[in-house]
Formats: C-alpha cells, structure tokens, sequence
C-alpha cells in the first residue's frame, strides 16, 4: 500500500499550523516555502522510460541523457560529437572504431570498459530485452571489445545512418541482460553528468550531480522535475518563481508575458522540429505537381511566423534545418499569385468567375485540435482562398487525425518533424517503399505517397556512402524534392527555454536537450534573494 | 442485500463490457501515440506483439480479466509494463482527500445560503444568493482554476500554485471544485426548503406558536435533506470519478489525472481499470445514500 497523501497532508498541516494562522482566509503573512536547493525543470509529460533502451518520448530521451550518456551526442549540426567516447574513426565502410576516454565510471563507482559498451549494444538488440529500437541495428554485425578502452562495430553492409543509432545510452554489463530491464529502468545507472536520486511518482524526479563526470561534477546542486500537464499552470508556476527551467513546453503567445518578468528569461535558437503541409498524391487534383506548386506558391510563411509564432521559428529553405551538416539550399516557391493562377489554369482549374466569387477548386485540411496547429490552418485557409483555393479546416483528436493521415485519408494534413537530425529521415518520408499501405500495417512514413525511382535511387545511395560524400547526395535529392514537391515545407521551429535568474550558463540547444544543465551553475546570490 | 450486490455485478460487467467496445472504436492506435510520427514500421509491429495489441478486442479483454483478478495487471504499453492497481492505490486517496474536502466546502457554503435564501424568498437575500449561485455554476473550471491561482498564490502570495505536497496545496483545488458544486446544493436547498416550507407539518408547527428559527431548522430543513441527500451521493460519486480539468489545471495527482494520461496513451488497461474503480465508487456510494436515507427517514427505514 503506498503511502497515503493525507499523512503528506497532515505533516504540512502540523507544520504550518504554527506560522501561518488558521481559517482559509487567515493566512495574511503566511508567505509559500522559499524554493529549495538546486532547480526545478517543468515538463508538460512525464518520461515513458529513464532507461534509453526504452525510452521513446522526447522527456525519456531527454532524461536518459542526463544519466546515461552515450559513446557520442549530435550538435546543434546534427554532427557527431565525442561524450563517452574520447575519438571515433570510421576504419572502413563496414567498421567503425570508437576509443573511450580514460578512467570513465559508472554512478556506483565501477570502471566504465569497452566491455560495458559490447554488452549494451548486445543487449539492445538480444531478442529478450525487448527493446523497441531492436531493429535499428539491422546493419549491425557484432560489436568486438579490443581492449579496454577500444571497441570496434562491425557493420553487415555500408550503413552510415547506423552512427545515430550508436548514440545509446551505455549502461553497466551487468545490467545488460534481459532480467535487469526492470532494475536499469527503476533505477537507471549510468555515466551521465547527473546521477539518480529518487523518482517517488509519476510526477517528480530527482537528480544530483555525479563527482565522477568526466568534465568534472556539475555545479548545479540538484535536479528536480515536476510534470505539471496544464500550459496555463506551468506559466503561473515560472511567473510565480517557484520553477527555474521549462525547455520547449511554453508556447509563443505566452512568451511576451513571461519576458517582461525580471526574474525570468526567454533563450531561443532556431530548432530542428519542422512544420510542414502534407499533400495526397495519390489521387485527386493533388496528384498533379502544378496543384501543388501552385499551393506553395500561394502560402505566405513569413507572416504566420511572425504573428502566430512570434517570429519563433525560421521559414523553411529546404527539409532539413538550416544548419544541419547535409543541408542544401531549396529553390522554393515564392509567394506569387500571378504563378500560381498560371499553373492552376494550366492543370484544368481556372477560375469559374473571376477573383472572389467560386473558388477554382476545393480541399480539405486536416489538423489536430492543439490551439497553434488550428490557428495556422485557419491562416492557410485564408491565404489559399486568395488564389482562389477554398479549403475546410477540420481539427480531430490526435489520435483520430493521426490514424486518419497513416491510412491516406487526407487531401492536405499539417504535422510536424519532432526533431530532424539524420538526413536519412528523408528515405524514410519519400522512398517508395515507405508508403503506407494495408500490407505493412499502414506503417510507412512516406504518407503522401509518393514515387520516384530517380528520387529513390539517390536517397538509397546517400544511406549507402561513406560520409563524406552523403552532403552532395542529400543536396541533389533536395533538388529532386524541389521538383516533385511532395509536400509543403512551412518553418523551423526555435527551441525555446524560459529561464529563471536563479539559473546561470544554460544554453538552449537546437534539439531541446537537457544536457547543457551539465554545464549550468546556480546564480550567486541566489540563495538570499530566495529568501 | 443479495440483490444490491447482483446489480452492482452487473453494472461492473456493463462498465466493463462498454468501455472496451468504445476504447476499440475510438480511432488511433496506441502504438502510434507512442512511437511517433517517425518510428518505422519494424518497430510497431514489435510493439503491437509485445503488448498484446495484436489480439482482437474481446481476447484482450479476457486477458485483462484475468489479470486484474490476479493483481497481476500491468499497463499496456512498454517498456515497464508497471502494474495498475498500485499507480491507482497511489491516485485514489488523493481524490478522496480533494472530494471530501470540496465537498464540505459546498456544504459550508450552499446549505446557509439555500436556507437563507427560501426563509426570505422573494428579498434582496434571495436574488443575490440565487444570482451568486448562478455565476458559481456558470463559471467553467479551466477558468476559475487559473483565476483563483492568480489572485491567491501570486498576488496574495497565500498559497502554492500546485502540485500536492501539503494542505495548502488542497486549499485552491478544493475551492475551485466547491464553489461549483456549491452553486448547484444552493439552488437544490433553497427548493426543497420552499417545498417543505409550504407542507402542513410546518404549518401545524407555526400554530403550535414554535419560533420561527425551530420550525426552519428543525421541522422544515430536516425534511428538506432528503431530495439533497440524493444529489449528494450522485454529485460524491462524480467527483470520485476525478474532476479531470480541475486535478490537471493543479497537477493534483488524482484519478482524474490518471485516467487522463492513460486516455492520451491509448492505455487500453489503464483506462478499463480505472473505468471499474469509478463504477465501484459509484455503486458504493449510492448503497451508502440510501444507507444515510434510513438514518434521516424513518419510512424509509420501515419500508425495507
């Protein structure tokens, strides 16, 4: 039987009792506790898993960071950098070889070894553990401990999108097998910056600085995270000061609220997650690329980023993030009625009677019921009924519109990228063998459905190459993109963090990462003005 | 007696029985709620297998029946399939403390204004009392929370904004759920109290030359708790049932929570298990009412 909250209840009862003075209204003076030691992060979710194995959210993810750092992490370029592993060198296209930095260990003291990293990627992908990133590591052969600061991976072909996954999180071997699962995820061990403390409930976590972190113990004293699921609560929550961090979980319309607080700051830098407009292929006007040139033409983004987003987020110049290491410039389509009319009545949609008046042709946008996405739908609505585009926005419930865009009922849907960092997402968004269908469980990520052998071709071979070739690859299967224009890219969105001025030295990343907490210290003086 | 339990058995079936046929055709998988827009195909599958989503409805709900009776019942989705009963062993009490407490503040605050209200029908006591109570069950919750939070956790500075550590994180949930629910009781005492103002036994008691503060309370009240009694007990069982908006406006960890997570998650075994304790609370409390009605009538007593 867990712990009944009225005894929590009970003990503040007695507490405060005394200081602050009974009845309801009473308790003029009775001033709310000072914050405690170290920081409080906000979430908006709880984390599904603190194990990295496991963890499939962006707040796991994010967690398991903290604790249980990988061989290398991805820059704000998407760019592999060293963290547990001192260097990497890829020996040949089928073998990669990371040398680990000396005298690393784990949170309960024991030598961190090429060992610990073979176990872990063997039990990540030992049928038994279950894990659900298992089947990434399809390209992977074996994994081969040389020494003990030495580990090699063996790859069963040319694979280079295989370095994101080599990411995972390294937990001790011991913890490696099958009948640990439960212990690593209840308390999860690692070589992160930041080591367990407790997590009582679903809603708080805690977590202290490790002495043994390789760059040195983190000078922020404590962790804590609280999940508060209301956007209105969590506002109130910073305003009030009683909350020091809220990476990504605050949206635009509040922040001007948020930035005339003294005791508080917005930090943005453009982001990774990308908004964009889904278009069916399949059939339908949409199947016709002049349609869709057509729409892109007529889409103003420059304005929604502006006033829906408060100028947070970058109007898209091509898929990829703008400073992702396989970017490459778009063509793009700018705003131009003129062109777009052209090409409308070129496809067989003129207009029936001059501007105003019936429209030339009519689709339906689906989006989900989050505040932001309607608001820009309506937007696009407006913006395409200028060009003579009639368009019925309908919000569903995510899980109702998610499963209505998997199984291709849609003519336009808007959606969002969490996070771009593998350009080999691209093969996954366009190949043709990503197209959902009845067979594969509407399983694809290729939603438009589109195909193009030359389109297929290129972004095969970009999986296939060695590195240094992948960013002329990726620029022509952009240009491909460009022409085919399968779907309508919108912006970026800014990674955003609302900081408190007892938090000192975080930089947000372009991810939405935790990990510069590693880095951050308390503000001198923090304590008194506490108080 | 054996036929309370006979009902309650079908209404736990009935519950049951419905809510997975709705969780079933709701659209939306779970696995994709979980994975994301970018996970592969490879992956969903394994998922769907690993939790059992691959079986049709009705054997999943035979798993889940089994388990449940068990104490072996796990949520649906990996990776911890952690078990359900203890994460609502953990939720219950708190909703109980936040009901009990929202509770006695309507009662606090509906029974004097009802009363008052009926005593002078038709004064200024009795527009302005309807009127509040009007504005308390017209004010949406997701409102109220948030105003109440501003003017007493930040400008009064009173109270903590939320979360559930201490009394004084109950005080402003347990408002926001009380002033509603007061609203309402207000309306329902002040009719049940002209009905029973206008029945004989009053009149006789005024003949008898009783004062007027006995004959309101003591002959013409009385008789009036027992249509309120009825909504009592409906109004206990709802917010048993976790009052969703106003537990996630404060972070109060409650059923209401719970249920809502699990709802987003598609956490088909989460939702059918707290789904039942709700049912459980429901015929509980009603058995209860009607236990609490023999106590305040005696025909009833004597009829059964």
């Amino acid at each position: 039987m867990p712990p009944l909250p009225t005894r929590a209840l009970m003990r503040g009862l007695r507490g405060r009792f005394v200081l602050c003075l009974p009845g309801l209204f009473g308790m003029v003076g009775c001033r709310a506790e000072p914050p405690a030691e170290g920081i409080t992060v906000l979430l908006e979710s709880p984390p599904d898993s603190l194990d990295d194995r496991f963890a499939l959210t962006a707040n796991g993810q994010r967690l398991a960071a903290l604790i249980t750092p990988g061989l290398l992490a991805f820059d704000d370029a998407s760019q592999p950098v060293p963290v547990l592993a001192e260097s990497f060198r890829e020996v040949s296209p089928t073998l990669m070889e990371f040398t680990l930095r000396p005298g690393l260990t784990f949170h309960d003291g024991t030598a961190l070894t090429a060992e610990d990293v073979k176990a872990t990627f063997d039990g990540l992908r030992d049928a038994r553990v279950r894990s659900p990133r298992a089947e990434r590591y399809a390209a992977l052969k074996w994994v081969e401990a040389v020494d003990a600061r030495t580990v090699r991976f063996h790859l069963e072909r040319p694979y280079a999108p295989l370095l994101a996954e080599l990411s995972a999180g390294i937990i001790p071997s011991e913890r490696t097998g099958a009948d640990d699962v439960a212990a690593q995820g209840e308390h999860p061990v690692g070589a992160g910056p930041f080591r367990f403390e407790s997590h009582p409930d679903e809603e708080h976590l805690t977590l202290v600085p490790f002495e043994g972190w390789y760059a040195g113990a983190p000078a922020l004293p404590r962790l804590r995270f609280r999940v508060v699921r209301d956007e209105t609560t969590r506002v109130l929550e910073l305003l009030k000061g009683r909350a020091d961090l809220a990476v990504n979980v605050v949206s635009p319309a509040v922040l001007p609220v948020l930035r005339r607080e003294p005791h508080l700051r917005v930090l943005s830098r453009p982001g990774t997650g990308f908004a964009y407009v889904g278009l069916n292929l399949r059939e339908g006007p949409l199947a016709d690329v002049r349609v869709r040139r057509a729409l892109c033409h007529l889409v103003e983004v420059g304005p929604v980023v502006e006033h829906k987003l408060h100028g947070l987020a970058r109007p898209s110049q091509g898929l990829l993030p703008r400073a992702n290491w396989a970017w490459a410039p778009s063509a793009g389509c700018p705003y131009s009625p003129e062109e777009a009319a052209r090409l409308l009545d070129e496809a067989g949609y003129p207009d029936p009677d001059g501007p105003g008046g019936r429209p030339r042709l009519t689709l339906s946008l689906k989006t989900s019921t989050d505040r932001l996405r309607r608001a820009v739908g309506l937007v696009l609505k407006e913006q395409l009924a200028r060009g003579g585009v009639q368009v019925e926005v309908r919000a569903l419930e995510f899980g109702t519109f998610f499963d209505d865009v998997r199984r291709g009922r849609f003519e336009l849907f808007t959606l969002k990228w969490a996070s771009v960092m593998e350009p080999d997402l691209l093969r996954g968004a366009f190949h043709s063998m990503n197209i959902p269908t009845a067979e594969n469980n509407w399983g694809g990520f290729n939603r438009g459905g589109l195909r193009d052998a030359a389109l297929d071709s290129v972004l095969e071979a970009a999986a296939r190459a060695p590195r240094e070739e992948r960013t002329a690859l990726y620029a022509e299967a952009q240009q491909r993109l460009d022409a085919l224009m399968p779907i309508l890219p919108l912006w970026h969105e800014d990674s955003v963090a609302v900081v408190s001025t007892r938090l000192e030295g975080f930089e947000p990343s372009a991810h939405g990462l935790l990990t510069p907490l590693a880095r951050a210290r308390m503000a001198s003086g923090a304590k008194e003005r506490a108080q | 007696m054996r036929r309370r339990i006979g009902s309650a058995a079908v209404a736990l079936v009935g519950a049951l029985l419905l809510v997975s046929l709705f969780l079933h055709l709701v659209p939306g998988d779970p696995v994709d709620v979980m994975l994301g827009e970018q996970a592969t195909e490879v992956d969903r599958e394994a998922l769907r297998r690993a939790v059992g989503l691959d079986l049709p409805w009705y054997s999943q709900l035979g798993v889940f029946s089994r388990q449940l009776v068990t104490g072996e019942l796990r949520t649906s989705l990996p990776p911890f399939q952690r078990k359900v009963l203890p994460a609502i062993g953990t939720a219950l009490p708190y909703t109980l403390v936040l009901t009990v407490a929202s509770m006695l503040i309507a009662l606090a605050l509906a029974l004097p204004l009802g009363v008052a209200a009926a005593a002078r029908r038709g004064t200024a006591v009795d527009a302005v009392a309807m009127g509040t109570s009007v504005a308390g069950v017209a004010l949406p919750r997701f409102w109220l929370g948030p105003v109440l939070i501003i003017v007493f956790a930040l400008k009064l500075d009173w109270l903590p904004v939320s979360g559930a550590e201490s009394w004084r994180h109950l005080v402003l949930p347990a408002l926001t759920l009380g002033t509603a629910l007061a609203a309402f009781l207000a309306r329902m005492t002040r009719a049940s109290m002209l009905e029973a103002l206008r029945e004989d036994y009053v009149t006789v008691a005024r003949a008898k030359g009783l004062s007027p503060r006995v004959v309101l309370w003591k002959h013409a009240f009385r008789n009036a708790l027992l249509p309120l009694l009825t909504v009592l007990g409906l109004e206990f069982g709802t917010l048993l049932g976790g009052a969703i908006v106003t537990e996630k406006v404060f972070a109060w960890p409650g059923m209401g929570t719970l249920l809502l997570t699990a709802i987003e998650k598609r956490d088909y075994n989460t939702v059918r298990a707290t789904v039942l304790v709700f049912t459980l609370c429901y015929v509980a409390v009603n058995t209860l009412t009607d236990a609490a009605y023999a106590r305040v009538d005696p025909r009833v007593r004597r009829r059964s």
